[in-house]
């Protein structure tokens, strides 16, 4: 195993530029790449390295450093190894490659990621709309995204359950019962 | 004479549809020339709803991203987490997880059953196969309270250790089980309507499967033989004897070969658990749940479902709360583009067959 990843790793490391990795235990690799060269890397990685099983894309929205992190995990059914691709791209009108034409599954995933995270993918075909309907908002999956401040504008309380609104002021109210102080600070 | 080409809209809410989506299609005559999947109608926002609660709180919402198996999701998380923590879980504990996987997975090979039969019009095997998993159920309420959803597994190991005499029930019900299962071939695969409805129909190719990165049952029902269970063990499946069937037809039928063969697998799965697990401790403590941080890091991890692989990625900023919990379900990659792409030149009376057959689950889509 390990002398699989040493050989995959010199040889990602010699075809592309500014490339790092690093190794994690068991059957894990991960490689840090500039977003230019997703597509070719990963069609690299399924043409001539056997990842041949596009398993997962994800995104991870890092607000605090002004940047999505996006992930592609491949599976090699030959040598039994994950790698990670990682990739960061801005949050400020962010936009990727598109690679649905290695893959045909990731048209979904990035559809749902143009939905969910308001990343435009260059060339990507598909419906806009995927799970949301009739959304003009902020992005939802975003970080940034009050969900409460959401459903306190479009929803509203049922009448006749006011007492219930702060569930933890009405418990103390009706048992007299002191509620300890780490569950209030957690309520809500 | 072309003809005239008509829209239909099947689902959301359909017999034949496996749970709340929409297939348009579009027809001429009775043959479908497109295809679109839509969704939307079951989202409930968990990996949003995720990120907003505690290590602890966000764990019982997994098993209810799908309801036909809620164990797999529920060992994703627990994995997950052990994995960005680097907590260790006692032997009989991944033993006691192996057997609910395995249970798990013959519930919802019942429910598959039903459903695949049901969306031919055979409606008696449906009748058989959802009684006899109720007697699954009735194992799963003595040993966690809950019939469908149970938050058994969870991180460090499993909840509470089997109550007396459970592993000679478990026995007993795969005993009466096995033997159902001959009585399931004589109604299903000895059928001549069965037989001529899915042969030929739905077919997914090597090169497609590959293509479209499918995954499961659909993948071994190609010829190509790949498990989560053997490629890349998890708990104790690497001590175990058992073998992965494969077929080759490509289509509904073989699919449902392979799945009658998983299903014998997994009874033989459960018998050997039983017999080799260990005494001890069934779980490691966490730390109080209010106060219980993850270390910086990320994990992704991966379960064989019925209705193939399921993986679940996971990613920790050191704080109280994930930072991001992103499923990935197998429905998620059959039941859009795989999908759409499949039913092109089949007949509509075979639509719902194909999505049982795929293994379609939408609140797996939506999350």
């Amino acid at each position: 195993m390990e002398n699989i990843k040493a050989d995959l790793i010199s040889k990602i490391k010699s075809t592309f530029e500014n490339v790092t990795e690093k190794d994690h235990d068991g059957n894990r690799l991960d490689f840090y790449v500039n977003k230019k060269i997703i597509p070719s890397i990963l069609t690299h990685f399924k043409v001539n390295e056997g990842f041949i099983h596009l398993s997962h894309i994800s995104c991870v929205d890092w607000l605090e450093e002004g940047e999505f992190e996006i992930i592609y995990i491949l599976w090699s059914p030959k040598d039994k190894i994950k790698v990670f691709v990682r990739t960061r791209v801005e949050r400020e009108n962010p936009v990727m490659p598109n690679i649905d034409m290695i893959w045909r599954q990731a048209n979904t995933y990035e559809r749902e990621m143009r939905e969910m995270f308001g990343i435009e993918f260059e060339g990507l075909v598909g419906e806009k709309e995927f799970v949301l309907e009739d959304w003009e908002g902020m992005p939802p999956m975003r970080r940034d995204f009050d969900t409460e401040a959401y459903a306190d504008e479009t929803f509203w309380h049922r009448p006749g359950r006011e007492d219930a609104m702060d569930v933890r002021e009405a418990i103390i109210e009706r048992s007299r019962e002191e509620i300890p102080d780490f569950a209030k600070k957690y309520s809500r | 004479m072309r003809e005239k080409a008509t829209t239909l809209y099947i689902g959301p809410q359909h017999p034949g549809i496996t749970g709340n989506m929409m297939v348009r299609v579009k027809v001429e005559g009775d043959t479908i020339v497109k295809a679109t999947t839509e969704v939307g109608y079951l989202h409930r926002a968990f990996e949003k709803l995720q990120e907003k609660r505690n290590w602890l709180q966000s764990f019982t919402l997994m098993c209810r991203f799908c309801v036909p198996e809620t164990d797999p999701m529920e060992e994703l998380y627990a994995r997950a987490v052990e994995a960005i923590e680097g907590r260790e879980v006692p032997e009989r504990a991944k033993y006691i997880r192996v057997m609910v996987l395995e249970l798990a997975r013959l519930a919802s090979f019942m429910l598959w059953y039903g459903g695949q039969n049901g969306s031919l019009g055979l409606y008696t095997m449906g009748q058989w196969s959802v009684g006899d998993r109720n007697y699954i159920l009735d194992l799963f309420e003595e040993l966690t309270g809950g019939r469908v959803y149970h938050m058994y597994i969870w991180p460090g190991g499993v909840r509470r250790d089997l109550p007396k005499g459970f592993e000679k029930r478990v026995l007993k019900t795969m005993d009466y089980l096995e033997k159902r299962l001959d009585d399931y071939d004589d109604l299903m695969f000895d059928n001549a309507i069965f037989k001529k409805r899915t042969q030929g129909v739905g077919i997914v190719d090597k090169d497609k499967a590959i293509e479209h990165g499918v995954v499961g049952a659909v993948l071994r029902g190609c010829g190509i033989k790949s498990d989560i269970r053997i490629d890349e063990p998890y708990e104790v499946y690497d001590k175990l004897d058992f073998i992965v069937p494969t077929q080759e037809g490509a289509d509904i039928w073989a699919r449902a070969l392979v799945r009658r063969q998983e299903a014998r697998q997994s009874i033989r799965i459960i018998r050997q658990v039983i017999d080799m697990m260990p005494g001890g401790p069934v779980y490691n403590k966490i730390p109080n749940p209010q106060k219980w941080r993850l270390p910086k890091g990320d994990a992704y991890v991966r379960v064989e479902s019925v209705r193939g692989e399921v993986g679940l990625y996971a990613v920790s900023d050191g704080g109280l709360k994930p930072r991001r919990i992103h499923v990935r379900g197998a429905a998620y990659v059959h039941a859009i583009t795989l999908l759409e792409d499949v039913l092109v030149g089949e007949n509509i009376a075979d639509v719902s067959a194909i999505m049982n057959s795929l293994g379609t689950c939408p609140p797996e889509i939506e999350r």
